[in-house]
């Protein structure tokens, strides 16, 4: 799954241990995510979407779509 | 452990299981040298056998709470996937193993305390793994 959450945070100054402690993840988790070698949780996507202030498909978008 | 554990928990997970396994290794290989040779009394095999589990029993307990509190979900997931790949990989050098000696082939003979270090050793292996694939 594709994200933009590099994107959504650098637009906001934050590091990734800045998000990974708003979001209550370790710094690890944000670069796995960051990376796409790991998908969230729903309960995560959400915690990150209200964050940003956004919907979740604002965030996520699968690879392909059909 | 605990803050570190915050900061960098997959280094913390595999560092402090590794060690805590070494140490249990390292107790087990004095009591068997010592018990060959007859260099140490009964009771201090007793007390060295006892005293090389406490950091395994510490390592449990802290696993549980981490688990509980602590470890974030790509952690806990780390931890899962670990266990089932070490799982896997001692299950195939097992198979391996019983088919050799099976055979007539020359294997090492095996107690089975080594291969329970064996076992936890490749669940060590499990977690690098696992936690290399998520960096």
């Amino acid at each position: 799954m594709k994200n933009r959450l590099r994107v959504l945070r650098a637009e906001r100054r934050w590091s990734q241990a800045d998000l990974a402690e708003k979001l209550g993840v370790s710094r690890q988790t944000i670069n796995a995510i960051e990376t796409e070698k790991y998908d969230p949780s729903l309960p995560l996507a959400f915690r990150m979407a209200r964050l940003f202030v956004l919907e979740l498909e604002e965030i996520f978008q699968p690879e392909s779509v059909p | 452990m605990h803050e570190s554990s915050k900061s960098k928990p997959g280094t913390t997970l595999i560092s402090s299981y590794i060690g805590a396994v070494a140490v249990w290794g390292v107790g087990r290989l004095l009591i068997r040298f010592s018990a060959e040779s007859q260099w140490l009394p009964t009771w201090v095999h007793a007390v060295v056998a006892a005293a090389s589990v406490v950091p395994l029993v510490l390592f449990a307990f802290w696993l549980r709470r981490m688990l509980a509190s602590d470890f974030d979900e790509m952690m806990q997931r780390v931890v899962l996937e670990g266990i089932a790949l070490g799982f896997a990989i001692f299950l195939t050098l097992a198979a391996l193993y019983l088919n050799l000696r099976a055979g007539g082939v020359y294997v090492p003979r095996l107690d089975p305390p080594d291969l329970v270090l064996g076992a936890a050793m490749l669940v060590a292996l499990g977690f690098a793994i696992a936690w290399r694939r998520y960096r």
